[in-house]
C-alpha cells in the first residue's frame, strides 16, 4: 500500500518537474540567469584576481551569456508575469521595445566579447566591461530589486 | 466670557507662533566662509551626491550632463517634477547667488522664499560643508545651460499646503551626524561625511518614520522601496545586510556594479554605483569602512 502512494507521489513529482524544465519560461529564465551568474562568477573571479586566468574558461563562460543572449528574449511572453517569486518587472511587458532593445544590446556585447578572443587579465577586463554594463542596464529597469 | 477669551488668545498665540516657527528661515551671507573654489572637488561631490540622477535631461552617458530636469517621480503625495538645475539664468539657477544656492542646500528654501518639498533630499545635504557647497555650485556654473521649464509638481492636498513642509522640517531637519566615530579616525570621518551628507543613501536605506521622517533607529537598515516593488537593502553590517561583506568587497561593488555572488547591481542603485565610480578610490574606500561601522540593525 506504501508503496503504491510512494509511487504515486514519485510520478507526480517527476511529471511535474517535467513540466517546470519544459513548458514553464519562468523556470527556465530563472535556470538561464542563475548560469549567467555562474559564468559571471568564473569571468568576476578571475578579474578580481580570486583565481587565475585562463582563457578556456573565460571563452567557455563568454559561450555561456550567448546562450543567455540568444534564448533569454523568448522567455518572458504574456501570462508569464507573476509566479516562483520572478524578480521580472512589470515594465517588461508595458515596455517590451525598451526590454528588447536592451536584450539586443546583451547581445551585441557578448559577441564583441567573444570576437575580442580575450588571452589575458587585461583583454578579459577590456571584453568584458561592456557586458557586465549591458547587464546592469536592463537591470535597472527591468528587474525587481528582492532581497535574497 | 472672559475663559473663552482667553481661550481664544491661547489658541490665536500658538497658531502665530506655528506661523512663525514654520516659516522658511533664510541663512545670512555672513555663513558664507572666505573660500576659493575648487572645480575638481564640487566635481567630486556632484558625483557623490549623482545630482545628475535626477535632474539630467540627457542620455545617461552623455560626456557633459544636461541639467535640464523633468524627470517625474510617482509617489504615494502625488507627482513630483524634478526641477532644471542648469545655469541657464531663465530656466535654470544661472541667477543664484552662492547664498541661495546654499540656502536651497542646507534648509530647502527658495531664493524666493518657499519651502522645498524633502524629494529634494537636504535633509542629507544639510551635512555638507560650506566649503564643498560652494564649489559645487563653481562646477555646476560650468556645465551647459538647459531651456527648458518643467511644469509644477502636482500633488494632492493637504501635501499641496508648503507650511506643512516647514512643520516636517522642525521635527526632521538636523546637521547633527547620525553615527558616531571616532574624532581621530579620518578615513570614517570621510566616509560618514559621504554617506550621510552629499551620497544621502539613508534617503532610500533608512525606513521612514509615520510622519516620513528618517527613523534614525534604524540607520540604513533597508526600508520599501520608494519606486514600489521590491525592496531598498539592509546596508548596515547586520547578518541581514553586509556582514558577509568585507571591505574590498563593498569597494569593488561600488568601483565595478558585482557583488561578492556576482550578481549585478540594479534598480535605481545602478545610477548611484556608476556615480560611485566615479569618485576616487580613497572615497569608496572611506565609504567601505563607515558602512562596516554603522550600528548592525534591521
Amino acid at each position: 500500500m506504501s508503496r503504491f502512494f510512494v509511487s504515486i507521489i514519485l510520478s507526480t513529482l517527476f511529471i511535474s518537474s517535467v513540466a517546470v524544465a519544459g513548458s514553464d519560461p519562468i523556470a527556465k529564465r530563472q535556470q538561464l540567469m542563475e548560469d549567467t551568474r555562474d559564468a559571471a562568477k568564473a569571468i568576476g573571479g578571475m578579474l578580481k584576481e580570486q583565481r587565475p586566468f585562463d582563457a578556456d574558461v573565460a571563452m567557455a563562460a563568454l559561450e555561456t551569456w550567448k546562450k543567455t543572449a540568444t534564448e533569454a528574449g523568448e522567455l518572458f511572453p504574456e501570462g508569464s508575469e507573476t509566479g516562483h517569486d520572478t524578480e521580472a518587472k512589470s515594465t517588461i511587458w508595458s515596455d517590451r521595445d525598451g526590454f528588447n532593445e536592451k536584450m539586443a544590446n546583451f547581445n551585441t556585447q557578448v559577441d564583441a566579447a567573444i570576437a575580442a578572443n580575450p588571452d589575458s587579465l587585461e583583454t578579459l577586463n577590456a571584453a568584458a566591461g561592456p557586458v557586465f554594463k549591458a547587464c546592469k542596464a536592463c537591470h535597472d529597469g527591468y528587474r525587481v530589486e528582492k532581497e535574497d | 466670557m472672559k475663559r473663552l477669551a482667553i481661550s481664544l488668545g491661547l489658541v490665536a498665540f500658538v497658531v502665530v507662533l506655528l506661523m512663525v516657527m514654520t516659516r522658511p528661515t533664510r541663512l545670512s551671507p555672513d555663513v558664507l566662509p572666505v573660500h576659493t573654489p575648487d572645480v575638481s572637488n564640487g566635481a567630486r561631490l556632484f558625483h557623490a551626491g549623482g545630482c545628475a540622477s535626477c535632474h539630467r535631461s540627457t542620455e545617461k552617458d552623455a560626456e557633459t550632463p544636461v541639467l535640464g530636469g523633468g524627470l517625474e517621480m510617482n509617489t504615494p503625495f502625488g507627482t513630483f517634477r524634478v526641477p532644471n538645475i542648469s545655469p541657464d539664468p531663465d530656466y535654470g539657477i544661472g541667477n543664484w547667488s552662492t547664498l541661495d544656492f546654499v540656502n536651497a542646500m542646507h534648509n530647502g528654501v527658495s531664493p524666493d522664499g518657499r519651502h522645498y518639498y524633502p524629494a529634494f533630499p537636504y535633509t542629507s545635504y544639510i551635512r555638507m560643508s560650506f566649503e564643498d557647497l560652494v564649489d559645487l555650485k563653481t562646477y555646476l556654473d560650468t556645465l551647459p545651460g538647459a531651456e527648458n521649464r518643467n511644469e509644477e509638481h502636482d500633488l494632492g492636498f493637504p501635501w499641496n499646503v508648503r507650511a506643512g513642509i516647514g512643520a516636517w522640517k522642525l521635527l526632521n531637519l538636523d546637521p547633527a551626524a547620525v553615527v558616531s566615530v571616532p574624532s581621530d579616525n579620518d578615513l570614517l570621518i570621510r566616509g560618514r561625511y559621504l554617506v550621510e551628507g552629499p551620497g544621502h543613501c539613508g534617503e532610500c536605506h533608512t525606513p521612514r518614520n509615520w510622519i516620513g521622517g528618517p527613523d534614525n533607529s534604524r540607520w540604513l537598515a533597508g526600508a520599501p522601496n520608494p519606486d514600489g516593488e521590491g525592496r531598498v537593502p539592509n546596508i548596515t553590517p547586520h547578518e541581514k545586510g553586509l556582514a558577509d561583506w568585507p571591505h574590498s568587497d563593498i569597494e569593488y561593488y561600488l568601483e565595478s556594479g558585482l557583488t561578492p555572488d556576482f550578481d549585478t547591481v540594479g534598480g535605481s542603485m545602478v545610477d548611484v554605483q556608476e556615480n560611485m565610480s566615479r569618485l576616487p578610490a580613497e572615497d569608496r574606500a572611506a565609504i567601505a569602512a563607515y558602512l562596516k561601522a554603522v550600528p548592525p540593525s534591521f
